[in-house]
């Protein structure tokens, strides 16, 4: 008997819990997209951040004078056609008419102006989106639909950049009269959507816009969840919490591709991964060591086991898409044997000790930092492996070149040029370029960026890939792919190698 | 009394400011939020680092900015994000009802599963039921809180689609936080339950009011229970820091965006400001619930505070 008490006390908290869970799952609202991104940027201006989780946001939001199609065309945005004037020094833009912000300020010549001058001036020093741009001197609106971008250096990619973050168009009047925290928090563009609710660190609402100039979204509405375990991500994508899942880890591809209502796409992407040499200092000074460092490692290998084949070896810094990539350019082959002999050749000894550096927190790498450290083992090289946090990495690590003779890398090439990855890694006195000091090397990643003649470019871009490539500056590993999964009742999504989505004609069930 | 309170209040003003002291410094030394904030992907020169240096105040001397931290306690202003500008009090304000209805929920629902369970195990102790309840205790012990809520997940969202993954979008996203935190709570509060009790259940005014043929139901509630909750109260105190500890890990696996999430993105991007001001009113909730502990234990047992 004396137990009964306690028993009903333990009844009472089990039923107590049960209304809680016999209610539905919220999730899945008619007309409703809810998307699952990484990191909250905790600002929605443009200049004021430059991560792709911004750019996957701002693209719905904002829209530039140009705009680029998941299949990586530049087409018209904001202007509706552009005219390279005065030898390439003058780009003039002619404006769509009749466009409107979401606060139903009138779009037209002195916004651009405004976007621009607030871009290069001290606000844009703020943030690190300025950088990108200095090409541009000054800009002068010629009449109420038609403005100039006068340059002050050559900037063959900046047609390309205004398809960037920095480059959206932002509202003049709605930022001088509310100020620019308040417009952090409360973004105002032409996009497709328009803002109505930020939950710092939850989720970041947005809703139709039903005037857009592109027409109409098909979505009533698309919310942004801010998710930053990838397994998490995953989780709400099974139990129906998400439709989208931008981060999906490749241990987890096989289980998401298994259930039914969901589907994983594995495409072709910016991002190249590598390990980075120290070619200033140790054994890895010598670019036969270097090379032989690359042939020692079987790349195929790595992508197949580790990557499970989402992604492909590459033989430059670049990804198949990137513009300046020469399919010709072949990966050094595998072969062990070779690279023994050119090590004993080059007077290192068996035995030797080089330091691997890494993220501890990068799962995927840990294991390919794994890998390579037992292939350098076979041609008798011994790897130490040595991770660090992130922000120790970037900001101490490598600025200040104290990393291993291996160091890994990572490089996303938001461009699609191989312009913007060549020049912030190879070119000396570059924060990012700790060790390369090559004055063949500076000459050609500068005269790439004088000249607009696109072959001409092409030729000297492939030019610099067989340079550090015959240089061997670092072991190119693998281009990953974009990976990401979907819930099958999100329809017209078209495959965006940068996630970089807008939802203009994506419809839910 | 009152030098009693005045002297636990001085205590408490010295554990903040050597907690802020400490953590101040400590995070200054580790590395820069200004590359953070230029991004992966920019050129990015040393001049534009320095403007953004004396932008954010990082090119002042670290006694200035500390002291102009401790200024903004007193004034009630704990600055402005790196990353966005916002006001870290209002991010503050919005995390710490969540992690604080969390924390508590999880401590009620474990005194709900471990007080009933810890007085069976110790009025039945030796019998089956007590070594089950043991033994359990043991697995729920030697579990790491984010494996258990991993599991969770799979069966109650995934498999079973009753309840959120992560988030709290709604009140049902509560139940499986709290579950995890209150399952591993549990596990230590049975046995603490279960040892008080035996202990209370040897003595002689338990024996004397048995003797006296008061109902064994008013013999455990009335007058062995109260008697067990000191040492309990005091492990609570020392617990509630070893819980918000565990809702930071717990967090991040639910993506709750309580103070633990807070913490961990703070302290990822170098926020100076947001993990100062995290870490300064978790260091006063702890320093207030032992404060709370020590009054509570004068309720529960009056010869404490008359001594």
């Amino acid at each position: 008997m004396k137990t009964w008490k306690y028993r009903g006390l333990l009844l009472a908290a089990a039923l107590s819990a049960l209304p809680l869970a016999m209610t539905a799952n919220l999730a899945h609202a008619a007309g409703t997209l809810t998307v699952a991104l990484e990191r909250d940027d905790s600002t929605w201006d443009p200049i004021d951040t430059f991560t792709l989780t911004w750019g996957r946001i701002g693209s719905n939001i904002y829209d530039g004078l140009v705009q680029r199609t998941p299949d990586l065309k530049l087409v018209p945005g904001l202007a509706t056609s552009w005219e390279f004037l005065d030898d390439s020094k003058r780009i003039r833009f002619h404006l769509r008419k009749g466009v409107k912000f979401h606060d139903g300020e009138d779009f037209n010549a002195a916004a651009v102006k405004y976007t621009f001058d607030r871009l290069l001036g001290p606000e844009g020093a703020k943030g690190p989106q300025q950088a990108n741009y200095t090409s541009i001197g000054s800009v002068n609106v010629v009449d109420d639909f038609t403005v100039d971008l006068v340059l002050k250096s050559p900037d063959p990619v900046l047609i390309t950049k205004l398809a960037g973050y920095g480059g959206m168009i932002v509202p003049p009047k709605y930022i001088e009269e509310k100020g620019d925290t308040y417009f952090n928090l409360h973004p105002v563009g032409t996009g497709p959507f328009k803002f109505v609710d930020y939950k710092p660190k939850v989720s970041l609402t947005l809703e139709a816009n039903p005037d857009y100039w592109g027409g109409a979204p098909k979505l009533s509405g698309l919310v942004y969840r801010f998710i930053p375990e990838a397994a998490t991500q995953v989780s709400e994508l099974q139990s129906g919490g998400v439709d989208i899942a931008t981060l999906v880890p490749i241990s987890l591809v096989k289980t998401v591709s298994d259930d039914p209502k969901l589907r994983v796409e594995s495409i072709t992407g910016p991002d190249v991964v590598m390990l980075r040499l120290n070619a200033a200092d140790g054994i890895t000074k010598d670019p036969a060591v270097r090379k032989a460092l690359i042939q020692a490692i079987d790349r195929d290998a790595i992508v197949e086991q580790i990557l499970q084949g989402n992604g492909k070896p590459i033989a430059s810094l670049q990804s198949s898409l990137s513009f300046g990539y020469d399919p010709d350019l072949k990966p050094l082959a595998f072969d062990p044997v070779a690279a023994k002999a050119a090590l004993a050749k080059a007077g290192v000894k068996p035995g030797a000790t080089v330091e691997l550096s890494y993220i501890g927190s990068d799962a995927t790498f840990r294991e390919v930092a794994q890998t390579v450290a037992a292939y350098l083992q076979g041609v008798g090289i011994n790897a130490s492996l040595k991770s660090y946090e992130t922000n120790v990495y970037y900001t101490d690590l490598i600025p200040h070149g104290k990393t291993g003779s291996l160091f890994q890398y990572q490089w996303g090439g938001w461009t699609f040029d191989f312009d913007n990855t060549a020049y912030l890694l190879y070119h000396s006195g570059q924060f990012w370029n700790p060790y390369i000091k090559d004055a063949k090397l500076d000459t050609m990643l500068e005269a790439q960026r004088a000249t607009y003649n696109v072959d001409e470019r092409k030729k000297i871009l492939n030019q610099i890939a067989d340079y550090t490539a015959e240089q061997a500056f670092e072991i190119p590993l693998y281009n990953s792919n974009t990976l990401y999964a979907l819930n099958k009742r999100v329809h017209n999504l078209a495959p965006t190698p940068d996630i970089r989505f807008r939802f203009v004609d994506t419809t839910v069930e | 009394m009152p030098v009693y309170i005045l002297k636990r209040l001085f205590q408490a003003l010295f554990v903040i400011v050597a907690v802020t002291l400490i953590v101040s410094f400590a995070i200054r030394l580790s590395g820069d939020p200004t590359s953070m904030l230029m991004g992966a992907g920019g050129a990015i020169s040393e001049t534009d680092l320095q403007n953004i240096r004396t932008g954010l105040g990082l090119d002042q001397p670290f006694h200035t900015q500390y002291l102009h931290f401790l200024e903004g306690i007193v004034t009630g202003d704990f600055g402005k994000s790196f990353f966005g500008g916002g006001s870290v009090w209002n991010l503050i304000a919005q995390a710490l009802p969540a992690t604080l209805l969390l924390g508590f929920l999880s401590l009620f629902v474990s005194f709900l599963i471990s007080v009933p369970l810890g007085i069976h195990a110790a009025v039945r102790a030796g019998s089956f039921s007590d070594q089950i309840i043991r033994i359990l205790s043991l697995v729920g012990l030697s579990f790491p809180n984010f494996w258990l809520a991993i599991m969770l997940v799979l069966i109650f969202s995934i498999k079973l689609n009753m309840l959120p993954a992560s988030g709290f979008l709604a009140y049902q996203g509560l139940v499986l936080p709290v579950v995890t935190l209150a399952l591993i709570l549990s596990a230590v509060n049975v046995r603490i339950v279960r040892s008080a009790m035996l202990d209370t259940l040897s003595t002689q005014y338990i024996l004397v009011s048995r003797a006296k043929g008061l109902k064994d139901r008013v013999v455990l509630y009335k007058h062995a229970l109260r008697n067990c909750m000191i040492p309990l109260l005091t492990f609570v105190g020392l617990q509630f820091g070893d819980l918000l500890g565990g809702v930071v890990i717990v967090e991040r696996v639910f993506n709750w965006p309580g103070m633990g999430s807070l913490a961990f993105d703070a302290i990822s991007s170098r926020d100076y400001p947001v993990l100062q001001g995290v870490i300064t009113v978790m260091a006063l909730l702890i320093v207030i619930t032992n404060l709370l502990i020590d009054v509570a234990y004068g309720i529960i047992d009056p010869r404490i505070g008359r001594s």
